[in-house]
């Protein structure tokens, strides 16, 4: 059909005799773009460990560094097999798109995926998401797929086109800091604004959180049948810490709740079981 | 030391004449109303306590001087209703809460004490303990009226210590540096934020258009004062601090006589983990902490002994007895990393 519609444009294209030169050439240009990329990736996630505040600043440009290689790459590989002019280039683009969407698709849309991500940046490099069903740490957008690196500490690489098909959730959105929600359940007799007390004075005066108005904190009462919830809600200064963060605010505010008399409840909810509940929260 | 005694005589409050001012105006406006309690912050060796001297110099016989030593425990808060006079000055009242469950108990009752007298209170605070109560419980809502001491700018620097000295008592040694071009220096401007009753102190590069246009176009020989250089050295490792300024500036004179190369910058390369950060930040806050209010803070989850011996190891706090504070050259380095760890907000 290409050939019905373009026969004096695809005739005329000056394709080279490909030989094992022009393969060694097109490997050696796919090789150095990906040592480029993985170069780029090393120093500027190195630069960005060490510069503190703007971690997530630095982590962002490169999956567009990333783009700009690849994009370039593909430039000189398809410049070294025909050499066309604007409208064959024009034409080419056409039938390689649709060749693409035959042929290649998934490929396609992932591609697509990683495009978007970069220009809409619904995470970046850094950031905690929850994609589908999956939680984790952000380690890499690439041109196909996003790694995540999970609580468990595995990898898991999802596609980018499933951004399309599922919410994304970002718990800090390029920020270095994010909210944790840390929920303490006490028996319905426990005096609450003790408790609350309690576990505002853990929250502020622990060692990984951060606090001004841009991150605020603050402590809810919600009253169940059989138990109190005492909600606090603060931000962690370093995203990676969330479960170091919740894990110590836990364990002194109960070191305290039992100094006090404030009892656990008798019946204990369970996770999840709450709708208000967030991925990873803490339960006592 | 000679030059400590004419420091006492004049010249000790140069570059804080302004908010001394505003101090003397609060007192004089103290009157049978609400009183504007007042909160005196800066960082340490910022020049609290010359303003503290000063306070007491003018107004020593309408006020009572109350300096806290250590962390105050709730039986140790002192009854202020039994004092005769009307304005008490309370020196070092980061010692008034510590960071830890049940830690801001006294400062809670201290305020309320503050709000329901008739008496009005100067108070001294260290900018970073201040930080972080303001942070936690909005505690300048409890003072009306709130100094904040700038970080101090080279020629105000120059004035401050050259006070000290008889014109001509001090030989500065020109070993060359003077044919250096000074086209830019760091000072610190005080900008007033808009919709809020707060100054702040940022950093500014002034550039110095004379010296550019002499030098450039007809790249005539440029001769700056070696003072100049000097004192610009000296604030630039100082970071604006007089009271670090001035033990550097102490530390490299010789016989009254001081050169560049006398003047020697400690560098520091530090690397800390969440407990080191997070236990230098509370020294810094508290200036200085004996070890079992320190132990108190960390709890038993950490290694409180461990976490000193790095931060004594990496010379970023020094142990006098058993009380853990940050040697005066240290601080500069020690803010900025804490800074850029998001341990200082």
């Amino acid at each position: 059909m290409a050939d019905v519609l373009l026969p004096n444009v695809t005739a005329e294209l000056p394709l080279k005799t490909i030989d094992a030169n022009l393969i060694l050439y097109i490997i050696l240009i796919i090789v150095v773009a990906y040592i480029l990329t993985w170069l780029l990736s090393f120093v500027l996630m190195h630069i960005s460990e060490r510069i503190g505040w703007y971690r997530t600043s630095v982590t962002m440009i490169i999956p567009l560094l990333k783009l700009l290689v690849y994009l370039v790459a593909l430039y000189y590989i398809i410049i070294a097999i025909i050499e066309p002019s604007l409208t064959q280039m024009i034409a080419f683009s056409g039938l390689f798109g649709a060749a693409i969407g035959f042929g290649l698709k998934d490929l396609f849309a992932d591609i697509v995926g990683g495009v978007v991500i970069i220009f809409e940046k619904p995470y970046q490099i850094g950031d905690k998401v929850t994609i589908g069903d999956r939680y984790g740490e952000v380690t890499d957008i690439g041109i196909r797929a996003t790694r995540i690196k999970t609580p468990a500490d595995e990898q898991v690489s999802v596609p980018n086109f499933t951004i399309f098909a599922q919410p994304v959730t970002s718990g800090n959105a390029g920020d270095l800091a994010m909210m944790i929600v840390i929920d303490l359940f006490i028996h319905p007799d426990s005096d609450p604004e003790k408790a609350m007390k309690i576990l505002k004075e853990a929250l502020v005066t622990s060692k990984y959180v951060i606090i001004s108005k841009k991150y605020p904190c603050t402590v809810l009462l919600d009253d169940f049948p059989f138990y109190k919830r005492i909600r606090a809600k603060g931000y962690v200064n370093d995203l990676r810490l969330e479960f170091e963060f919740k894990s110590e605010v836990t364990r002194r505010a109960w070191a305290e709740f039992r100094k006090a008399g404030i009892r656990p409840p008798a019946f204990v909810p369970p996770a999840g079981g709450d709708p208000a509940h967030a991925p990873g929260e803490a339960d006592a | 030391m000679a030059a400590d005694q004419k420091g006492a005589r004049k010249g000790t409050v140069i570059g804080l004449e302004k908010e001394i001012q505003d101090i003397t105006n609060t007192i004089e406006r103290f009157g049978t109303g609400t009183p504007d309690h007042i909160a005196i912050i800066s960082e340490p060796m910022g020049g609290r306590s010359t303003i503290v001297s000063e306070i007491r110099r003018l107004h020593g016989d309408k006020v009572h001087y109350l300096p806290l030593e250590f962390v105050i425990s709730p039986d140790s808060l002192p009854d202020f209703s039994t004092i005769k006079e009307d304005i008490i000055l309370i020196d070092n009242c980061r010692f008034l809460a510590t960071r830890r469950i049940g830690g801001f108990d006294v400062l809670d009752a201290f305020l309320h004490a503050q709000i329901s007298s008739k008496k009005l209170f100067i108070t001294t605070w260290n900018a970073f303990a201040w930080q972080y109560l303001s942070a936690v419980m909005n505690i300048e809502a409890y003072f009306p009226v709130i100094v904040s001491i700038a970080r101090m700018d080279t020629p105000v620097l120059k004035q401050m210590i050259l006070s000290r000295y008889e014109p001509g008592e001090i030989q500065f040694l020109d070993e060359g540096a003077t044919d250096r071009s000074m086209f830019y220096s760091l000072v610190h401007k005080n900008v007033h934020l808009p919709l809020t009753k707060k100054d702040i102190s940022i950093p500014w590069i002034k550039s110095n258009f004379t010296v550019m246009l002499r030098g450039m176009p007809r790249k005539k020989h440029i001769q700056v004062s070696i003072e100049d250089v000097i004192f610009e050295k000296i604030n630039r490792i100082a970071r604006g601090n007089p009271g670090v300024a001035l033990l550097l500036w102490e530390s490299s004179l010789n016989e009254n006589t001081i050169s560049l190369a006398s003047i020697r910058e400690i560098p520091y390369d530090i690397d800390l983990d969440t407990n080191e950060s997070f236990i230098l930040t509370i020294i810094l806050s508290m200036k200085s902490l004996h070890e079992k209010d320190l132990s108190a803070i960390a709890g038993s989850e950490m290694d409180i002994q461990r976490v000193l011996y790095r931060l004594v190891q990496q010379r970023v706090v020094r142990d006098d007895a058993g009380y853990y504070s940050i040697p005066p050259f240290a601080l500069g380095p020690v803010i900025e990393y804490l800074k850029k760890t998001r341990r200082l907000w």
